[in-house]
């Protein structure tokens, strides 16, 4: 029974790992440009925004990044809690939600409100490991 | 003969709004346009299933009629939209018949968001003269006063193309379509339309809580639409025109619902013409079929 327990408890951990996209490779040519790359965001000052960037995260962003944002494999979308994506500017990140990347199937979200993708932004910081 | 325009016009409202007694609470950002198209495609994979009603209230002459229509619209890439249209109309004091199908698809142009973002839109239709959903108006517009019987035996083969222009700025969607349209079963040159939209959604930031009321939800607009005659008959004389304010509300991460009462701007509309849609979107729409189907998507 014991063992049964840690069986669980063990496919519990794995579960997670199993939605990660370990292969996960940017597309150097996805590159925000340099204006883009130093706006900052106008959020940044109310973290408590976060919140409604997580629902706008479930919303739009999970089909393809999962829940916790580690990205799946089948989907071939990015991983984003890895440092390299969390080294990117805020700038950066908006621009990338807002032209998406129509060759690696990426959807342009400009469709939301400016402040609603600064708000996923915001959430994004919150999926560091 | 109000009555029965008021009954008809419950029934399929009543079709529309039943499925949004099922929605367990959870917003689909759709445009609340039904006839300007934007620039912004459906999301790749992705399945929306659209139930709408074109609904006129009659003129002198005229008679009162609710035109449903189905829409299929998958994405096929990020940069790709196809639809398809099934769609029929039922005349209070006539009879009701099915009009057609149409089969259209949107291209966008540019790979990044720009001032200006251009789409390429071509649909082929295979309707009969009766349809009067009027997504779009090209030439004059629809017959609005003879009867199926007489309109329904005639069918149309038509290309028709578009040429979409959509600009986001500070959070408005401003969106021009120019039309031009070919039926290849009648003499009538080439036909003319145009749509302009304009929209915003009532409230920018999303609140950190579930709700369905939040200002969030809900985009305003309006949109202007027309004919323009035709290569034979170039201009404004005989044309139906309207102006429409437009309303979406999404009720949750996946339905929107929205309405447009219409105003006929000329003799050739509807003093109104009250359109009701409801969409409900299905995520991983290609996914969930590999699924059901025992493949490896």
């Amino acid at each position: 029974m014991k063992l049964i327990g840690w069986g669980l408890f063990a496919a519990l951990l794995a579960t997670p790992a199993l939605a990660q996209n370990p292969r996960y490779q940017p597309d150097p040519e996805w590159r925000a440009p340099a204006e883009a790359q130093g706006r900052e965001n106008p959020l940044a000052a109310r973290p408590e925004l976060a919140a409604g960037g997580r629902k706008l995260f479930i919303r739009n962003c999970v089909e393809c990044h999962g829940r916790d944002g580690a990205g799946m494999e089948k989907k071939h979308s990015a991983d984003l809690q890895l440092s390299s994506v969390q080294q990117q500017s805020d700038g950066t990140l908006f621009w990338k939600i807002t032209n998406g990347n129509a060759k690696c199937g990426m959807p342009s979200f400009s469709k939301l409100p400016e402040l609603q993708r600064w708000q996923i932004v915001l959430y994004i910081r919150t999926l560091k490991p | 003969m109000i009555a029965t325009q008021l009954h008809l016009m419950k029934n399929f409202h009543l079709a529309i709004l039943l499925p949004l007694l099922l929605q367990l609470p959870s917003a689909a950002q759709e445009s609340p346009f039904f006839v300007t198209y934007t620039h912004h495609m459906e999301e790749p994979g992705n399945l929306d299933l659209e139930f709408s009603t074109t609904n006129g209230l009659p003129r002198s002459g005229q008679r009162a009629y609710v035109a449903p229509y189905l829409e299929l619209e998958y994405g096929v890439t990020a940069r790709w939209t196809s639809e398809l249209y099934l769609e029929g109309q039922s005349t209070s004091g006539d009879s009701a018949v099915f009009t057609g199908w149409r089969w259209e698809n949107r291209y966008k142009l540019l790979g990044r968001e720009h001032w200006i973002n251009p789409v390429l839109y071509l649909e082929y239709e295979d309707l009969n003269e009766a349809s009067r959903i009027q997504k779009e108006i090209e030439g004059g517009g629809p017959d609005l006063t003879s009867p199926n019987a007489l309109l329904s035996p005639t069918r149309d083969h038509e290309l028709e193309s578009k040429l979409i222009l959509s600009s986001d700025y500070h959070d408005w969607n401003i969106s021009e379509n120019f039309i031009l349209a070919k039926n290849f079963s009648q003499s009538e040159g080439i036909e003319f339309g145009y749509a302009f939209g304009v929209s915003r959604p009532l409230g920018t930031l999303a609140s950190g809580r579930d709700c369905h009321f939040c200002r969030e939800n809900f985009s305003l607009g309006a949109e202007v639409y027309g004919g323009l005659g035709s290569t034979l008959d170039f201009g404004l004389h005989d044309t139906a025109h309207y102006f429409a304010p437009v309303l979406s509300w999404a009720v949750s991460d996946n339905s929107t619902l929205r309405l447009s009462p219409g105003v006929g701007l000329t003799h050739e509309t509807n003093p109104v013409l009250i359109r009701l849609g409801y969409t409900y979107e299905i995520q991983d729409f290609t996914q969930r079929v590999a699924k059901l189907f025992g493949r490896r998507p």
